[in-house]
Formats: C-alpha cells, sequence, structure tokens
C-alpha cells in the first residue's frame, strides 16, 4: 500500500464565471521512503497540491487516502492531529511566529502533541542541534539570516519524527551556497528513511530526486522515476 | 490540552502583552478604572451604611422613642391671657401608655430643662434631662466614674447629677469632679457619676434630644419637675418666650423584638387622639433599620448596575484590542493550525489571553480602588469600608468581563480557514 494516494482530485477556487480550476483530475501515488521531486512553473499549482497532500486544505472532489485511511472523512480535530504527528511542513516563506525564541518555535509542534516542558526542550535542542542551530536557540527569528530561519522551519518540520516531510520550495529564497547546505540536509534526511516531497522549479534541485513530478496547469504531464545523478555535487 | 498548560499560556499571554505595551495598558485601564470605581462605590456605601446601623444600634432596636415637637403654627392659649405656649406630651399621655400598652417593658417620662450653668463667673447653656434610673439603662448611658442614678434619688429628690467631662472642661473646672457641685439655673447639683466623652450626630442626636456639644445634665426626674416646674423662659435677642411642656420625652422599652412594630402602632393610636395637631414626633430604630436596608438593597442594586456598565465598557476595550491583535496575528494561527494546534487550542490561547489582560486589570483596579478609598475616606472624612465581597465581587466579575469579552474573538481566530491564515499578509 502506498504512503499516499490521490485519486482523480480536482481543486477549484471560486464558482461559476471567476471559477479558477488549480488542479485537474490529479492522481498520484507515494510509497514510503521515497524522495519526490515536484516541478512546475509558478502558478501550476504546487503549492494547492501540497496543502492538500499536507492535510491543511480540502479537495473540491476525488480522495486522499494517507497510509489507506479517507482523509475527507476526517474530523477537523483529527486533521490537526495528523497535521501534528504525521507530517512535517516547511513552507515557502518560513512561517516563524516572530514572537518566540527559535527553541520556542520547534516546539510548537510538540505543545500541541501535549508533551510537558522538559521532554519539548530536549527534543527541540537535538534536532536543532541536527540542523546547526544549536547556538541560536535563545534567538528570535527577525535575528537570523534567510539561511538560518530555513533551517529552524525544517527543524521544526522534523521534530515530531512524521511520516511525511513536505517541503515547498525550500531553496527558493536561498542563495546558491545556503541552498546547497539546506539540499544536503534534506539528503541526509532522506538517506534516514524520510519520505520527503520537495517542491522546486529549478531543474538542478529536481536532479537529486529519484522522481520527478512535473505539473502544468494543474495537471500532471509528466512522472519519471531518474537514476540518481551526481548525488553529492 | 493537558492541565497546567493553561499556566504556560498564561505566561504567553503576558509576553504576548508586553509586545504591546502601550496598547494593553490602555485597555487594561479601561477595566482597572471599571473595578476601581466597583472598590470605591461600595466602600462608600459599605461606610454609610455601617455609621447608619451603628446609629440604629446605638439607640436600642427594642426602644421607641417618642419627643415632643414645637408645633408649626404659634398656637397661643386658649385663654388669650398668657404667653405661654403649651405644646407637647403630657404626664396623661405617660400614664396612658404605661397602663394600656402590655407589650411595654418600661415607659420612661423625660422632664428637660434647658438651663444655664454656673461656675463661678463662667456660663455654659446646658441641658438638664430628668430622667427615671433605667433611662440610663436603655439608652447605654453608662458612667465611667461613680455611680448612675438610682430610684432612692428619685424618692429623695435628691439634687445629684451624671455629666459629661466635656461640659466640666468647657466649664473650666479641672478638679475632682465627682462631689463637686454645679449650679445649674438656681439649684445646685452634686456630680455623683461620669458619662463617657460621646459625639452624637444626625439620628442619635435628634432622638436623643442632644446636641453635638454634649452639654447635657442628667438628674433624677422627680427632683427636675420638683424644683424646676414644667414652665421654663427662654430669652431669645430681647423678647421672651415661655414654653410650657410636661413632657419631653417618653422612652417606651418593648418586651420583645418582635412587638417592636405593633406596640408602636398601639402608642400612635393613643397620642393621635390625645394630639391631633402633632406635636410629638415618634422614632421606632427598628422601623428605621428595616427602611434602612430596604434603601440600602435598592442602593446596591443601582451600584451593581453602574459597575457591570463600566465593567462592561472596559470589557468592550479589551474586545476591541483582541480583535486587532487576532488580525495582526493572523499568520501565527494559520502556522499554529498547520503544526497542529485544534480549534480549541486557540480558543483557549486567546481566551487566556483576554483573561489575563482582564485580571491584570482587576488587580490595577484593585490597587486603584483602594487608593480611591482612602483619598476619599482622608479628603472627605466619609467612613468608607472595603469589603472584602467588593473586593472579590469585582475580581470575579472582571474575570468573567474577560471571558465574555475574549469568546468572541477567540471564536473568530479558531473558525479562519487555515490557508487563508497563513496567506494572510
Ligand atoms: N485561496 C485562493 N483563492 C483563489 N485563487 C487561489 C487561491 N490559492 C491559490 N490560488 C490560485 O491558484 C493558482 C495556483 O497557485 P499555487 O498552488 O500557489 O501555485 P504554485 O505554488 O505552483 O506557484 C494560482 O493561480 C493562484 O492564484
Ligand atoms: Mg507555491
Amino acid at each position: 500500500m502506498a504512503l499516499l494516494e490521490l485519486d482523480g482530485i480536482n481543486k477549484v477556487y471560486g464558482e461559476g464565471e471567476v471559477a479558477l480550476h488549480v488542479l485537474r483530475d490529479v492522481d498520484l501515488a507515494i510509497e514510503e521512503r521515497e524522495l519526490v521531486a515536484l516541478i512546475g512553473a509558478s502558478g501550476s499549482g504546487k503549492s494547492t497540491l501540497m496543502n492538500i497532500l499536507g492535510c491543511l486544505d480540502r479537495p473540491s472532489s476525488g480522495t486522499y487516502r494517507l497510509r489507506g485511511e479517507d482523509v475527507s472523512r476526517l474530523s477537523d480535530d483529527r486533521l490537526s492531529e495528523i497535521r501534528n504527528r504525521e507530517i512535517g511542513f516547511v513552507f515557502q516563506s518560513f512561517m516563524l511566529v516572530p514572537q518566540l525564541t527559535v527553541l520556542e518555535n520547534v516546539e510548537v509542534p510538540l505543545f500541541y502533541r501535549g508533551l510537558p516542558r522538559p521532554k519539548r526542550h530536549a527534543m527541540a535542542r537535538e534536532v536543532l542541534g541536527l540542523v546547526g542551530l544549536a547556538a541560536r536557540i535563545g534567538h528570535k527569528p527577525p535575528q537570523l539570516s534567510g539561511g538560518e530561519r530555513q533551517r529552524v522551519a525544517i527543524a521544526r518540520a522534523l521534530v515530531n519524527d512524521p511520516l511525511l516531510l513536505l517541503a515547498d520550495e525550500p531553496t527558493g529564497n536561498l542563495d546558491s551556497r545556503t541552498g546547497e547546505e539546506i539540499l544536503r540536509l534534506f539528503d541526509g534526511l532522506h538517506a534516514e528513511g524520510h519520505t520527503i516531497l520537495m517542491v522546486t522549479h529549478d531543474t538542478r534541485v529536481a536532479d537529486r530526486a529519484q522522481r520527478r513530478v512535473t505539473i502544468r496547469d494543474g495537471r500532471i504531464i509528466e512522472d519519471t522515476a531518474v537514476e540518481p545523478a551526481g548525488g553529492k555535487a | 490540552m493537558i492541565g497546567g498548560k493553561y499556566a504556560e499560556m498564561f505566561a504567553l499571554g503576558l509576553r504576548n502583552m508586553r509586545g504591546y505595551k502601550l496598547r494593553s495598558f490602555l485597555s487594561m485601564l479601561g477595566i482597572g478604572i471599571g473595578v476601581a470605581s466597583v472598590i470605591a462605590m461600595f466602600a462608600t456605601a459599605e461606610g454609610a451604611e455601617r455609621e447608619i446601623l451603628a446609629q440604629i444600634g446605638r439607640l436600642g432596636v427594642r426602644n421607641i422613642i417618642i419627643n415632643s415637637v414645637k408645633p408649626a403654627e404659634q398656637r397661643q392659649d386658649s385663654a388669650g391671657t398668657s404667653w405661654v405656649l403649651r405644646f407637647g406630651l403630657t404626664f396623661r399621655d405617660h400614664r396612658q401608655i404605661a397602663a394600656t400598652v402590655s407589650t411595654a417593658s418600661q415607659v420612661l417620662p423625660v422632664h428637660t430643662n434647658s438651663d444655664v450653668v454656673w461656675e463661678g463667673s463662667r456660663r455654659v447653656d446646658g441641658k438638664l434631662h430628668g430622667v427615671q434610673p433605667q433611662h440610663m439603662r436603655l439608652l447605654k448611658l453608662d458612667v465611667t466614674a461613680g455611680r448612675s442614678l438610682t430610684e432612692m434619688d428619685n424618692l429623695l429628690f435628691a439634687r445629684v447629677c451624671v455629666v459629661r467631662p466635656g461640659l466640666l472642661r468647657e466649664l473650666g473646672w479641672f478638679g475632682e469632679p465627682l462631689g463637686h457641685r454645679l449650679m445649674v439655673g438656681e439649684q445646685y447639683y452634686e456630680i455623683v457619676g461620669l458619662l463617657a466623652e460621646e459625639e452624637f450626630t444626625g439620628l442619635t442626636q435628634k432622638a436623643l434630644n442632644v446636641d453635638s456639644r454634649s452639654f447635657e445634665i442628667y438628674a433624677p426626674y422627680e427632683t427636675v419637675l420638683k424644683r424646676h416646674g414644667t414652665t421654663s423662659i427662654i430669652r431669645k435677642s430681647g423678647a421672651m418666650e415661655a414654653t410650657d411642656v410636661q413632657l419631653h420625652q417618653i422612652l417606651v422599652e418593648v418586651d420583645e423584638q418582635d412587638n417592636v412594630l405593633a406596640t408602636a402602632r398601639m402608642i400612635q393610636q393613643i397620642l393621635e387622639k390625645f394630639h391631633p395637631e402633632r406635636d410629638y414626633e415618634m422614632i421606632v430604630p427598628l422601623e428605621l433599620l428595616a427602611q434602612r436596608q430596604k434603601a440600602q438593597q435598592v442602593f446596591s442594586y443601582a451600584l451593581l448596575a453602574i459597575a457591570l456598565v463600566s465593567l462592561m465598557v472596559g470589557g468592550i476595550g479589551i474586545m476591541n484590542i483582541m480583535l486587532a491583535t487576532i488580525t495582526e496575528r493572523t499568520r501565527e494561527i494559520g502556522i499554529r493550525r498547520a503544526l497542529g494546534a485544534k480549534k480549541r487550542h486557540i480558543v483557549a490561547q486567546f481566551l487566556t489571553e483576554t483573561v489575563t489582560m482582564t485580571a491584570v486589570g482587576g488587580c490595577l483596579g484593585l490597587m486603584l480602588g483602594f487608593l480611591a478609598d482612602w483619598l476619599l475616606r482622608t479628603s472627605t472624612g466619609w467612613s468608607t469600608v472595603v469589603s472584602g465581597e467588593a473586593v472579590i465581587l469585582s475580581m470575579g466579575i472582571s474575570c468573567l468581563v474577560g471571558i465574555l469579552a475574549g469568546l468572541w474573538p477567540a471564536g473568530k481566530a479558531a473558525r479562519m480557514d487555515p490557508i487563508a491564515a497563513l496567506r494572510y499578509e
């Protein structure tokens, strides 16, 4: 059984004359431990698809099964739990809470999981060490560079050890050197056995993935497995 | 959410408030002023209530006091030949009440003479009250030195009296008071007892037929009547006014508190018959107490309504701030929802923030309230009392206001679509 399965997914914004068909009949299945690159031009519907996969948004039609479970039947509370425990989301624009410190930002998912404070501290510290930010724990996001913020966002996505890591253009806002560091981080996570879906419109980034899914105007037009090319650059 | 998390959210609330210091402070001030005004108003009301209750209590709840009152129109004596003004309670009234009102355990006549008190060449306008010995007990006129008046004094027409130290000071007598002889009018009275210094105000002053100077002299009833008679002449700015009043007061003690009102009605009926011109007034402390408590209750409701309105105004201010806060923090709400916050987590977060704000505002108000109370007490001389009830009530209401003011903004935050919230710029 695939980890996640999309079956005839459509997403329409608005109604009637102004209706905008963002996703059209999307079928997609992703197995555990896959590293998938989702490629497409800006506005092709990549983020919309990611949001549906992340149980943040609901499709207009079609079914989305996560580990065989039909997500559309789940309650709002259950969806919150899934987002909390099964999915790690790395947003396109970091999405850190500016009032909270780095450590507290990473602790947020653990807080909603209901873990006690000392446990949260320990787990957040560990994962921040993993992304090389152990020294910046007490800082607030506005004091950090773009690459550092991105790493905080990744640490936060990883802290609950999710089944599925969704990264929406994780290198989009970064210079190539920092981007490279971030990508290496993802390579490492993949090697550890995480399932990763990464949005990008940078083909060089996509080259590192085993599988490339190309989307245009809301349709999947290509889905190819690739030889693991260069690997480490 | 697991218990104990609220402490953390409370701390988070405090931190968020620090982020918007001035704004939070101003809206907390709204609640604070509400709480402070509640406390100050209740303190004033409570103080006034206690004062009046103390006065009524001083008069004795089982007592009924009837005083002679000079009628409004100057009615000359029917003979036309005399210029003596006759009015007020009579010996007959006293006998009638004593004989017919069975629930009265004591019916005590009082005759009062306004007379000049001499000490050498110094003179003071005093009031000589001719009273029965039990009078002193009923009105709690306890001697602090010497002895009180006795039945024997009455029988012997003894020329003895009980006074307050204030009178002696005014007369310039600083020697041993007991045994000292005072000249009242043309009669000598030997001081046998001293009363405590006590100041009467308002109601008690009127009921006890004394003035604020407390220059009253208590002497045996029979002595005063025999020696001074019932007629007195007062010189007023050259003209002379003579009055003939048999009794200035009748003091009734009722056997049981439950019988007080019925007894008062009975006495009223007797007096109405003999005094169509209503040259007397009746003071029933118990009745005043009941009236007072009823008025106080109405007053309390009015205060409560004002308090609620002012707290509501404060609450609206808080709600306004919370709505602005939620709009500003839309993204944060989206982030929290994306990371696994359930709707109720969002509600709890903003509700604790609101309650934190009102609770802090409430504490601020508490301090302001105590300050206002202190200012009122020292600047106006009112006897205010901050009651525990007022403190608990206002704090409770301000927390309730926090919850009510927070519910709608918190609900609004929880209902936001996570995606829309994340996309919010
Ligand atoms: N909430 C929305 N309401 C209306 N249109 C939307 C909404 N979200 C996305 N869209 C539209 O859907 C299209 C796809 O958006 P998106 O998935 O963000 O594209 P990508 O991430 O591939 O750049 C865009 O044209 C965008 O304007
Ligand atoms: Mg996008």
